[in-house]
């Protein structure tokens, strides 16, 4: 029996971003996120009175009802997060959203992630708040760094991936960063000699490979493709979304069966058997990369490559837009974009399908959205220019 | 018992065998099968028993990280640190997580046994295993 479709029935219409250095936000986070949602709503043409609806994930501390009395909100019908104090419920909060809003819970859902470290601390510090225990903290586990080092150490040393693979997916994040005038490294390539010398954080990880922490709130908004049609932008379609684990992956001890994967495996099934779509559908990609390592384990889980053959697909020049035949992370990505928690990446997925990008990719019709890789739980989404 | 405490799901029976300097990890009586993190339940059998096996602290590096960056709640570790992942063979394969030292020695299936070690992360003190090459 065929898994059933994934329904197509609702469709971002705005996108807000607000994005500052790390410590360098004019507003405090619910100041910040208010600006984001205005910002979301002013580009979709609804009035922020008309969301009835609220999702984000990774723990944000924003409880929607707190926002109504700026918002001039209505009637609040909906709200609710993904569990998870990663990156991985990015995607999964899409389909939290059109759950919501096909069902009639909700008609305008903002989809919200907002950070600012003067209120809610350090990022790494809260997701890592989430792992804690005796069997980690006392051998120096006690970071997402460190944590994610020792997958990619496996990945390299025992999977065989080439080092070169996790240099190429930084270079063609900061090739497209440099490019994004919205991008932290805008004007900026990255040294290759600099790359390469930057001090070592956890084996095999040195500072590059990491991503950096900015204060920001992203917001997009979603509603049914029948409302979309008559607003202001091209609708941007959510063809699927899958979110979960497989068994065998997300204990604490991190006794995970595929200990180098990045977690997708049933995902990626599930997303492609309920859109009909294969990965060489795929016009280009939006991938939540904490680490470099984990972003090229989540290609290969999401099947467009494997262990013997990512070498030849996770190179620099079939990387970066227009010109390669897997563009990735176009905006720049978490890595060199900037990074709200991986916001950013879901509102290069819409641009790139508007035909805003900075790096656009020519007649890009499909995009996916990859949420946060090695994560307990794990999320990915599809979106399309198409409405069916 | 303040050990066990601050653990996770029903592995008291670990740290109490940590504080006599001993290793034991928990196996379904039902099905025999090695369970890691300790279970309250066996996700394989339904059975809700498990026999506290003492082994030795004998074991393979799985992986390994060499740790230089100063990171809050690691200030007691000297820099670089090793971190690694221990596949226990007499326990079907469940991995745990050490010190190695010293560290320069680390790679993917090293031999290694383990003695308990205190440590203080965040200035809390608790029982770790330090793993060296066995030979």
């Amino acid at each position: 029996m065929s898994a059933p479709r994934f329904p197509v029935s609702t469709a971002v219409v705005g996108l807000g971003v607000r994005q500052y250095k790390r410590g360098g936000a004019p507003l405090p986070e619910q100041g910040t996120l208010v600006r984001a949602i205005v910002d979301a709503c002013e580009d979709a043409g609804i009035d922020p009175a008309d969301i009835d609806g609220f999702v984000t994930y990774g723990d944000d501390k924003n409880e929607p009802v707190r926002l109504m009395p700026d918002l001039g909100t209505r009637e609040l019908t909906w709200s609710t997060q993904v569990f998870g104090g990663g990156g991985g419920g990015l995607a999964a909060a899409f389909g939290l959203a059109a759950g919501a809003i096909i069902s009639g819970q909700a008609t305008t859902v903002a989809v919200f992630r907002a950070l600012v470290q003067d209120n809610s601390g350090r990022l790494s510090a809260a997701v890592m708040a989430h792992h804690l225990n005796d069997h980690i903290t006392g051998v120096g586990l006690v970071a997402p760094a460190v944590e994610c080092a020792m997958r990619a150490q496996r990945l390299l040393e025992h999977h065989r991936v080439p080092r070169q693979c996790l240099e190429d997916l930084v270079r063609a994040a900061y090739y497209h960063g440099s490019r994004n005038p919205k991008a932290i490294s805008y004007g900026r390539e990255l040294d290759l000699e600099a790359y390469r010398s930057s001090r070592m954080i956890a084996e095999p990880f040195r500072l590059f490979d990491c991503s950096r922490e900015n204060d920001g709130a992203g917001v997009l908004i979603l509603t049914s493709a029948e409302r979309a049609r008559d607003l202001r932008q091209k609708p941007i379609y959510l063809k699927g979304v899958a979110q979960g684990a497989g068994r065998g992956w997300g204990d604490l001890l991190q006794n995970d069966v595929h200990y180098a994967s990045a977690g997708f495996e049933s995902v990626a099934r599930r997303l492609w058997a309920q859109t009909g779509l294969k990965p060489s559908d795929i016009d280009v990609v939006q991938l939540y990369e904490n680490f470099s390592a984990q972003g090229v384990a989540s290609l290969i889980n999401h099947g467009f490559c494997d262990y013997e053959s990512v070498g030849e697909v996770v190179r620099y020049e079939n990387l970066i837009a227009p010109t390669g035949k897997l563009p990735v992370n176009t905006g720049g990505g978490n890595l060199a974009q900037g990074f709200i928690h991986g916001i950013g990446v879901a509102v290069e997925a819409v641009e790139q399908l508007r035909g805003t990008s900075a790096n656009p990719v020519p007649d890009a019709r499909y995009c996916l959205l990859a949420g946060g890789p090695g994560a307990p739980t794990v999320s990915s989404a599809i979106f399309s220019v198409d409405a069916e | 018992m303040e050990d066990a405490v601050k653990g996770l799901g029903a592995d008291a029976p670990y740290w109490e065998a940590l504080d006599r300097g001993e290793l034991a990890l928990p196996r379904c009586t039902s099905c025999g099968r090695w369970c890691w993190p300790a279970p309250f339940r066996c996700g394989s059998c339904g059975g809700w028993t498990f026999e506290w096996v003492s082994l030795p602290m004998t074991g393979v590096v799985y992986s390994w990280t060499r740790v230089w960056h100063p990171f809050g709640g690691a200030e007691d570790l000297d820099k670089p640190y090793v971190t690694a992942s221990v596949a226990l063979p007499q326990a079907d394969g469940i991995r745990l997580f050490g010190l190695l030292e010293p560290g320069d020695r680390a790679e993917i299936g090293l031999p290694v046994v383990g003695r308990v070690c205190k440590t203080r992360p965040f200035g809390q003190e608790t029982a770790a295993i330090r793993w060296t090459a066995a030979s």
